[in-house]
C-alpha cells in the first residue's frame, strides 16, 4: 500500500511539474493559489484532521504570511524570497503562541470561537491601522527573488508561471514530505491518541496542551508560507485575507478533500480552486452550487473526494 | 442575468466565412472582421452589487449603440464579463480575461480595494484596463504615479468637494457644530477629511461634535444614530453610499434625527437614490448624483434615450455607474478609431494608449475627457432634494453642475495641498 501512495505521490508531482508545458499560463496562475492553499492546509490539517481540532480562524496565519511578504518586499526592501519565507513564518508562529496558550486549553466550539474570535481581532487591526497596515486597501506585494535570482528579463506573468511555479510545487514536495514524517512520529502519534481520547492519553503520559501547542504552531507556520505564495500570487496582501469567510474556506477545502485522509486537504485545494473559477465563469450563483456541493459532500461522502476514492478502489479491487 | 454573458456578434460575413478565406486574406483584413474583445469585471452580488448591474447596462447600451452603427473602427464588440469579490479573485479574473480570453481592452470595477491591487497586476502584465470607479486613494496620493496601462475615473474625493462646497454655498453661517457618518475605509475618510479641510479653507468655523465609522454593509445603525442624536449637530455629513445608506435614513427618521431642522449632506447619495423614499427622507438635502442625474431636465438626447430604455427594460432609474461604464466604453473607442485614423492599420495597443490620452467624449451625463495622466474629468451633478416630482424617492429641485477639473487635484498634484492652495470656487 505505502509503495502505491509513493507512486501515486511521485506520478503527482512529475504531473504538477509538467503542468506548465501542457496547459495554458492562465491555468498555471491558477495553480499557483491552489499549491499555496495545498500548503496551508497541510498545517491546517495537523491541527484539524490529526489533533481534532477545528479551528475558525487559520485565515488569520494566512494574512500573517501575506502581510509579512509585503512589509518585507515593500517597505523593507527585502527581496529573498526564502528570508521571506522564514520571517513570515517566524511572525506566524510567534503570533500563534499566545492564541494557542489560551486556545488548546479548550476543545470543540470553545476552541473553534476562540480562533474565530482571535482571527476578527487580527482583521480589525488590519482594516483599522491604516498607518502600520494600508486599512482596506492593503500593501503591495513586491516580486521576490528566488535564490538570489531575480529573473529581471521575465515579465511578472513569465515569472509566475515560470520559475515563481517550479519553487513553490518544490515547497510543497519539501513540505509535505516533512509533515508526512510528523504525522508519522511520535509526535504525531501523541496528537492522534489527544485526538481520541483525552483524558486517556493524558493518563498515559501524553502532554496534551504542550503537543497542541506545537501542532498550533507548525499549522500557523505552514499557514504564512502558503499565505506569502498567494500574496505574491496577487501582488496585494488586503484585510481580507483574514476575515472569517477566508477560514471558512480553509475548512471547505479540508471537509471536500477529506480531512482523514493526508493527502485529503491537497487534493480539496486543488479541487476548490478549479471549482470555484469554473463556476465564477458559468453562472453568477457560483456560491450557491459551492455551498450545495458542500451539503453534498458532507451529507454523501463524509470521507471527502479522498475517501469516495478509496471506497470505489476497494470496490473495484473485490471485484 | 447569465453571468458569462459572452455575446458572439457575428462580424461583416460572418467569422466562419473570414476563417475560411483566412489563407487569402492579409492579417490586418482578418483583425479588422473579428469582433474587438472587451472584458468587464464588476460585481453582481454583495452590498455593490446592483451597483455592478447598473454598470453593466451601461456598457451593454454603449455596445448596442456601437454595434449598431458599424462597430468600433469597423470591428464589432464582443463582451466577457466576470464577477469581481475580493482582491485575489478578482485578479484571477483579470488574469483569465488578458491570458485565456486574449480581451483587448478589460473594464470595470467598483471596489477601490480590487483596483488598487488590480491596477498594479495590470502594469505588470501590460494589460490595457479602463476603471469605471473604485480610485479612492490610500490618503489621496497616487498610488500608481505614472501609469502606462492603467485608466482611472475621476477621483472618488471628488463628489465630497462638490458636497462640501455645496454646503458651505447653501448654509454657511447656519451651523457651528457638526458630525460625521462615514463608511469605515479609506472612501468615508477621506471623504469626512475633505470636509473639514474646505470648511476651514472657507473659514467656516465648526466644531466636530461627533464621527462615528460604521463598517461597510452594515446593517444595524441604532448604536450610530443614538451617537448622532445626543451630540445634537446642526449639520451631519455622511457619504454612506451602499445598501447602509437607506437603512441609516429609516433609522435616522425612526430616531427623530430629523425633526430639529439639522442639515444632511450625502456626497454619495445617487448610488441608492431609488431606495431612499420619500416617506422617510425629507427635503432640503444635500444629495450627490455624480457623474449622472437620470431627471435632469437639460439632458442631452442620448441621456434621455438611455434612461427612457432603462426604465423601460429594467423598471428603475439608471445611476452613476453607468455613465461610468458608458465614458470607459467610449474613451476606448474613440481611442481606437482615432489611432486607426492617425496610422491608417489597424493600431496597436500602444498606439490605442496614446490617442486615448486626451480624448474628449461625450458620456451619457455630459461631456468629459481622459487626462494625459490617464486620469478623467466629467461633469458632475448635485443639488437640494425635492419632494415635488412624481416619484416616490425624492429628486433634486435645485441642479448644481460642475466640470471635475474644479474639484478634482491636478495632474501630479497632492490632494490636502491643491485644497489648501487652489482657487476653488464656491
Amino acid at each position: 500500500m505505502r509503495t502505491a501512495v509513493g507512486v501515486l505521490v511521485l506520478a503527482s508531482l512529475a504531473a504538477l511539474f509538467a503542468l506548465p508545458s501542457v496547459l495554458s499560463a492562465y491555468y498555471i496562475t491558477l495553480v499557483l493559489p491552489a499549491v499555496a492553499y495545498a500548503i496551508a492546509l497541510l498545517g491546517f490539517n495537523l491541527l484539524f484532521g490529526y489533533t481534532g481540532l477545528l479551528s475558525f480562524g487559520h485565515a488569520l496565519y494566512v494574512a500573517v504570511g501575506a502581510y509579512g511578504a509585503a512589509v518585507l518586499s515593500s517597505k523593507l526592501g527585502i527581496k529573498s524570497f526564502e528570508l521571506v519565507l522564514l520571517l513570515s513564518g517566524a511572525a506566524a508562529v510567534a503570533a500563534a503562541i499566545p492564541v494557542a496558550l489560551l486556545s488548546v486549553r479548550y476543545e470543540k466550539i470553545f476552541f473553534g470561537i476562540l480562533t474565530l474570535a482571535f482571527g476578527m481581532l487580527f482583521h480589525s487591526f488590519l482594516f483599522k491601522f491604516y498607518d502600520i497596515t494600508g486599512g482596506d486597501t492593503g500593501i503591495r506585494v513586491l516580486r521576490p527573488s528566488l535564490f538570489g535570482n531575480e529573473f529581471k528579463d521575465l515579465d511578472k506573468t513569465a515569472f509566475l508561471v515560470g520559475p515563481f511555479y517550479y519553487y513553490c510545487v518544490g515547497l510543497l514536495a519539501v513540505l509535505g514530505f516533512v509533515m508526512w514524517r510528523i504525522v508519522h512520529s511520535p509526535f504525531g502519534l501523541h496528537l492522534v491518541a489527544s485526538r481520541e481520547n483525552r483524558r486517556k492519553s493524558e493518563y498515559l503520559g501524553v502532554r496534551v496542551r504542550f503537543f497542541r501547542l506545537i501542532a498550533f504552531s507548525i499549522s500557523a507556520f505552514y499557514c504564512a508560507v502558503g499565505g506569502a505564495i498567494l500574496a505574491i500570487n496577487t501582488g496585494q496582501a488586503d484585510p481580507e485575507l483574514a476575515y472569517w469567510t477566508h477560514s471558512g474556506e480553509l475548512v471547505f477545502m479540508a471537509v471536500l478533500g477529506g480531512f482523514a485522509n493526508f493527502f485529503g486537504p491537497l487534493v480539496g485545494a486543488f479541487t476548490f480552486i478549479f471549482l470555484k473559477s469554473e463556476l465564477m465563469g458559468i453562472t453568477q450563483f457560483w456560491r450557491f452550487w459551492l455551498g450545495l456541493t458542500l451539503i453534498v459532500i458532507v451529507v454523501l461522502f463524509p470521507r471527502g473526494l479522498v475517501g469516495l476514492g478509496q471506497d470505489l478502489w476497494t470496490r473495484l479491487h473485490r471485484q | 442575468m447569465n453571468s458569462h454573458r459572452r455575446k458572439l456578434l457575428q462580424a461583416i460575413g460572418g467569422t466562419g466565412v473570414v476563417a475560411a478565406a483566412s489563407p487569402y486574406l492579409s492579417f490586418p483584413a482578418f483583425a479588422q472582421n473579428t469582433p474587438i474583445r472587451v472584458g468587464v469585471i464588476a460585481p453582481k452580488a454583495g452590498i455593490a452589487g446592483t451597483i455592478g448591474e447598473c454598470g453593466l447596462r451601461g456598457t451593454m447600451f454603449a455596445v448596442e449603440r456601437i454595434n449598431a452603427t458599424g462597430g468600433i473602427a469597423g470591428r464589432k464588440v464582443e463582451l466577457i464579463v466576470e464577477e469581481e469579490t475580493n482582491p485575489k479573485d478578482s485578479i484571477e479574473r483579470l488574469r483569465k480575461l488578458v491570458l485565456q480570453d486574449k480581451v483587448d481592452c478589460v473594464q470595470g470595477i467598483v471596489s477601490s480595494g480590487v483596483s488598487l491591487a488590480m491596477g498594479a497586476v495590470a502594469e505588470e502584465m501590460k494589460a490595457l484596463l479602463i476603471f469605471w470607479d473604485g480610485t479612492t486613494q490610500d490618503g489621496v496620493k497616487e498610488t500608481m504615479a505614472s501609469p502606462r496601462y492603467v485608466f482611472r475615473s475621476t477621483d472618488n474625493e471628488c463628489e465630497a468637494v462638490m458636497a462640501s462646497l455645496l454646503a458651505i454655498k447653501y448654509w454657511k453661517g447656519k451651523f457651528k457644530t457638526i458630525a460625521g457618518i462615514n463608511p469605515d475605509y479609506s472612501y468615508g475618510r477621506n471623504n469626512f477629511a475633505a470636509f473639514q479641510a474646505l470648511l476651514k479653507k472657507f473659514g467656516v468655523e465648526h466644531k466636530v461634535v461627533a464621527d462615528q465609522w460604521p463598517k461597510v454593509g452594515t446593517t444595524d445603525l441604532n448604536s450610530h444614530v443614538a451617537a448622532l442624536k445626543a451630540a445634537k449637530p446642526d449639520l451631519v455629513f455622511s457619504s454612506l453610499l451602499f445598501a447602509d445608506l437607506p437603512i441609516f435614513m429609516r433609522t435616522a427618521h425612526g430616531a427623530g434625527l430629523m425633526d430639529g431642522g439639522t442639515k444632511f449632506v450625502f456626497p454619495a447619495a445617487g448610488f441608492q437614490h431609488t431606495a431612499l423614499k420619500k416617506s422617510f427622507t425629507p427635503e432640503g438635502m444635500i444629495f450627490g448624483h455624480n457623474t449622472l442625474y437620470f431627471d435632469h431636465k437639460d439632458a442631452s438626447p442620448l441621456q434621455k434615450d438611455f434612461v427612457k430604455m432603462y426604465v423601460d427594460k429594467y423598471k428603475d432609474y439608471p445611476h452613476w455607474e453607468a455613465d461610468r461604464a458608458y465614458f470607459a466604453m467610449q474613451v476606448f473607442k474613440a481611442g481606437v478609431e482615432a489611432a486607426q485614423k492617425a496610422k491608417n492599420a489597424w493600431p496597436g495597443k500602444e498606439d490605442i494608449i496614446s490617442a486615448m490620452e486626451g480624448v474628449k467624449v461625450q458620456s451619457l451625463g455630459g461631456p468629459g475627457h481622459m487626462r494625459k495622466d490617464h486620469i478623467a474629468e466629467q461633469t458632475f451633478y448635485q443639488g437640494l432634494t425635492t419632494h415635488k416630482n412624481g416619484y416616490d424617492f425624492p429628486t433634486l429641485g435645485t441642479v448644481d453642475t460642475m466640470y471635475s477639473d474644479r474639484i478634482q487635484k491636478p495632474p501630479g498634484g497632492d490632494f490636502w495641498k491643491w485644497i489648501e492652495t487652489a482657487q476653488i470656487k464656491l
